[in-house]
């Protein structure tokens, strides 16, 4: 019942804003990539090169870099998987009477500053953390132990960041899961795990695979808490791509890299997306 | 007060023409309904009035004005949806006072207006509620109220009634029709139940497939059905296949299976030719006896008691079964399965058509 | 054997494991505040000393006082812009009112997926070219880009509630296509927007992977100062000013919960 005309004007003022302040900017960077950076010079003029991608997959650094932050992003979504399955099944199925608190509990860390979250997982982790301070107190180690600028605390402080964002997939792929179906299976002879493994686990698949994604990408994406709990020797790409940026000011690396952390995130979401529908069309 | 014409009003969806063609006139203060089976374009026609939906082709007028291409705001129609699409945040006084306000009424009259048009449809002192506070009967006629307050030229209704109880269906009916009646407002009802738009209308439009069966006095769709659609939609009548033998005036003589032989009070076929027939279930008689003269011999399969009316489902010897519909007080005593009948078939309900939806 | 339910309901295990996962997500916030309270500069458990010196260190810094203000300005200017740019574009979205609706929307959402960090060297590299290096509204536009999806999802969420009906009705009662939307589709989403407009408003505020590409010395905003703060090392006086925010932050739910209960749309 709207007027096409109208429509358009107010689709408008959204579609430039980001045409003019997402998407060309966004595809400015590719032609930086190409450019070739002489340190304290800035771009050498009328110089195009793929070296800066050459480099990306071929230097031993940024393998190393690209590799960790894979894996980082392959450990923390497992994680969330795992601690966060059970908390979303006692969302959607536990007593009504608790989902209000539980959800409340569950969104309030997630509205926190990353930067406050992260922080707490420092004076937590770090040597004279609360942790190591307490481990040393109650005599279970003598020496603290090494939480931070490593795998260990980056996989702790992003698990603990994005599960929320992973109980909430979970919460609405279990909600899809009829009773039903499962009180079906149960009289035709399931135990309560068959039960869960052969309806309720395949009926959420879905959802589970969403909620993955979303962990993965934004965690193979994540700057700060990587950047806090790694310190300025632990990197992965997004803090690779800051100091590039930043202190390096070798704008053509910088570019060539974000271009390839964008296309690994927009792969990754394309290929899902491809499968979810997939998966549509068999059930 | 105004008429509501349609002038060769046509809509077409990328290839599918859902309305083709319809020309009608609604004279002032006269209650028409347009009935048909859900898809024959009877809402999208409505919608179409209404200034909803865009027309393909054609043209709509009210009283003298051409308002095809007029926003619906400025139509000065009511509308009643099938939903009742109430606005859940405005209480019941606010809802109905919405036209009024779009028109800028004094404060004063509006309450004047609101206050009468809910004492109308009898729901008087509910003006402080909320729609999600009233059953669907009440909802209902706060919708009624609310499109009758800016008091419209013409109303239109889809399907008011049918998401409500078959009691409570009744009993809005004759609200309805007294509502119309006392305010003489031209009214066109949108509807799929036959009894309905019998009952209410003036008038009947009969659409199928998107286009006019007939439009005429509720007596004419039922007694001279103009097509086959028609004589088949009204009532629930018998349809058989046959040939028209002979014809003589307007009625004719018609063979059904097995060499039966009909009288036929309506023959529309030549002679020799095909014919689709329809038997009215309350034009044939039963009785517990030998078959006489000009009856047919059969045997009772079912019969169902449906309190003031009963069904009998009796299969002609040699031929069809036939629903028979009679008055239960005329049912016999001594019907049971299987028992020999005589039974009569009235030309009066009769019709042998040619099959064709105009 | 004792008769029980067999519905589905989580068996304590589970039960077990989700409260523990609760409790984990909320410790490094109590660290926080018990660090904000804590006279020493590092934590022990139990605190060694009780002192609400950091709180007053912090609310008389002229940087954080600042960087709260810049962080204010960028997120309710930014959250303005985008509930309006972002609900006009929804609705005629949703209702389908131009062609390639569902390509556009998909489009609308792209900011989303495409990591943040890209998106602050982008527009650093974008600004640096046309000059809206360290400028306020380079900045309010950048946060328009990256909490407009949160408005469009909220508004779509919300449309869908909507009868459609209720609009055409109004139509026919006199209103025109705009008296319609703001008499009966806005009361009808307020709520719905209500929720949007606090993800809005969060995401903007805490941001820090595209603003810190853009700000400079003179204006930084609240997360980057802690942001830079911490990377000298453990300063209650952080912690004194996080849990500002996590008063605040609470503060926010709980009223969002209590008006239009916030919990329905997570």
């Amino acid at each position: 019942m709207i007027a096409p005309r109208h429509g358009l004007l107010l689709v408008t003022p959204l579609a430039l804003t980001l045409i003019g302040f997402f998407l060309i900017p966004v595809l400015l960077l590719l032609p930086t990539s190409f450019r070739e950076y002489a340190p304290g010079q800035g771009f050498t003029p009328g110089v195009w090169t793929l070296e800066n991608y050459i480099r990306i997959v071929t230097d031993g650094f940024y393998l190393e870099v690209i590799a960790r932050t894979l894996l980082l992003g392959l450990l923390v979504t497992l994680a969330c998987l795992l601690l966060g399955y059970p908390l979303a099944y006692l969302i959607a199925r536990g007593p009504a009477r608790w989902r209000t608190a539980l959800i409340l509990a569950v969104t309030f860390p997630m509205l926190l500053n990353l930067v406050v979250r992260s922080f707490g997982w420092i004076a937590l982790l770090t040597s004279r953390g609360l942790v190591n301070n307490l481990l040393v107190q109650l005599g279970l180690i003598s020496a603290p132990l090494k939480l931070m600028y490593n795998l260990t605390g980056l996989m702790i402080g992003l698990t603990h960041i994005y599960l929320p964002f992973m109980v909430f997939m979970l919460v609405a792929a279990i909600r899809n899961v009829p009773r039903e179906v499962e009180a079906a299976a149960a009289t035709l002879g399931s135990s309560r795990l068959h039960v869960f493994t052969a309806v309720t686990l395949p009926l959420s698949a879905p959802g589970v695979l969403s909620g993955s994604i979303l962990v993965f990408v934004l965690t193979i994406s994540a700057l700060v808490t990587p950047r806090m709990l790694g310190g300025p020797t632990y990197k992965v790409m997004a803090t690779v791509i800051y100091d590039e940026y930043m202190q390096l000011l070798d704008w053509a690396s910088g570019s060539a890299l974000s271009f390839t952390l964008a296309a690994m995130a927009i792969g990754v979401i394309w290929a899902s997306s491809r499968l979810t529908k997939r998966w549509a069309g068999m059930t | 007060m105004s008429s509501l014409a349609f002038e060769r009003l046509a809509k077409s969806y990328g290839g599918v023409d859902v309305v083709r063609e319809v020309s009608l006139r609604i004279e002032q203060g006269e209650f028409v309904s347009l009935l048909g089976p859900s898809g024959c374009g009877k809402t999208t026609i409505l919608r179409m009035a209404a200034g909803l939906v865009a027309p393909s082709r054609g043209r709509i007028l009210i009283g003298e004005e051409d308002v095809t291409a007029l926003p619906p705001n400025r139509r000065d129609l009511g509308l009643v949806f099938q939903s009742y699409a109430l606005f859940p945040h405005l209480t019941v006084f606010e809802n109905v006072a919405f036209g009024l306000r779009r028109k800028r009424t004094s404060p004063a009259e509006m309450q004047a207006r609101v206050a009468e048009a809910l004492a109308m449809v009898r729901l008087a002192a509910f003006g402080d509620r909320y729609p999600r506070q009233l059953s669907g009967g009440q909802q209902q006629r706060v919708a009624i109220a609310r499109a009758l307050a800016p008091r419209p030229r013409v109303l239109l209704l889809d399907e008011p009634l049918s998401n409500l109880d078959a009691q409570l269906r009744d009993e809005m009916q004759f609200e309805l029709k007294r509502l119309q009646r006392g305010l003489g407002v031209t009214t066109l009802l949108v509807t799929h139940d036959q009894g309905e738009a019998l009952s209410l209308s003036d008038k009947v439009c009969v659409m199928a497939h998107g286009v006019m069966q007939q439009f005429g006095p509720p007596e004419d769709i039922y007694r001279r059905p103009a097509t086959s659609f028609v004589a088949g939609f009204i009532g629930r009548p018998n349809r058989l296949k046959g040939v028209v033998v002979t014809r003589r005036g307007g009625g004719g003589l018609l063979r059904i299976a097995n060499g039966l032989m009909v009288e036929a009070g309506h023959v529309e076929v030549e002679e020799g030719g095909d014919a689709e027939i329809v038997i009215r279930p309350e034009a044939i008689g039963l009785a517990v006896r030998k078959r006489a003269e000009g009856e047919f011999a059969g045997r009772v399969v079912l019969r169902s008691f449906a309190g003031a009316r009963a069904q009998v489902l009796a299969r002609l010897d040699g031929g069809p079964e036939l629903v028979i519909d009679l008055p239960s007080a005329a049912l016999p005593d001594d019907l049971a399965p299987d028992a020999p009948v005589a039974v009569s078939i009235s030309p009066s309900g009769v019709f042998a058509l040619s099959g064709r939806t105009a | 054997m004792r008769a029980r339910d067999h519905d589905g309901a989580p068996r304590p295990l589970t039960v077990a494991v989700a409260l523990t996962v609760i409790v984990f997500l909320q410790i490094p916030v109590l660290v926080v505040v018990l660090a904000a309270f804590s006279e020493t500069s590092y934590l022990t458990l139990p605190p060694q000393g009780l002192t609400l010196n950091w709180f007053a260190k912090v609310l008389s810094d002229p940087t954080y006082l600042s960087a709260i203000r810049m962080s204010l300005i960028l997120a309710v200017s930014s959250t303005a812009i985008s509930l309006v740019i972002g609900v006009a574009a929804s609705y005629a979205l949703f209702r389908k009112a131009v062609p390639g609706a569902e390509a556009i929307v998909a489009a609308l959402m792209s900011p989303l997926a495409l990591p943040a960090v890209v998106i602050g060297v982008a527009l650093l590299q974008y600004y640096s070219l046309t000059g809206l290096r360290g400028s306020l509204a380079g900045l309010v536009m950048a946060h328009v880009v990256i909490t407009s999806p949160y408005v469009v999802r909220s508004a779509f969420a919300s449309l869908a509630g909507v009868d459609v009906a209720t609009e055409e009705a109004a139509r026919v009662l006199g209103a025109t296509g705009l008296e319609a939307f703001r008499l009966v589709t806005l009361p009808l989403i307020a709520p719905g927007m209500a929720a949007g407009a606090l993800f809005s408003f969060i995401t903007s505020f805490d941001n820090v992977p595209v603003t810190i590409f853009l700000i400079n010395a003179q204006q930084t905003t609240l997360p980057v100062l802690i942001f830079s703060s911490v990377e000298m090392g453990v300063d209650p006086g952080v912690a004194a000013v996080s849990t500002l925010l996590i008063l605040a932050t609470g503060l926010g739910l709980l009223a969002a919960e209590r008006l239009v209960g916030f919990h329905r749309f997570v």
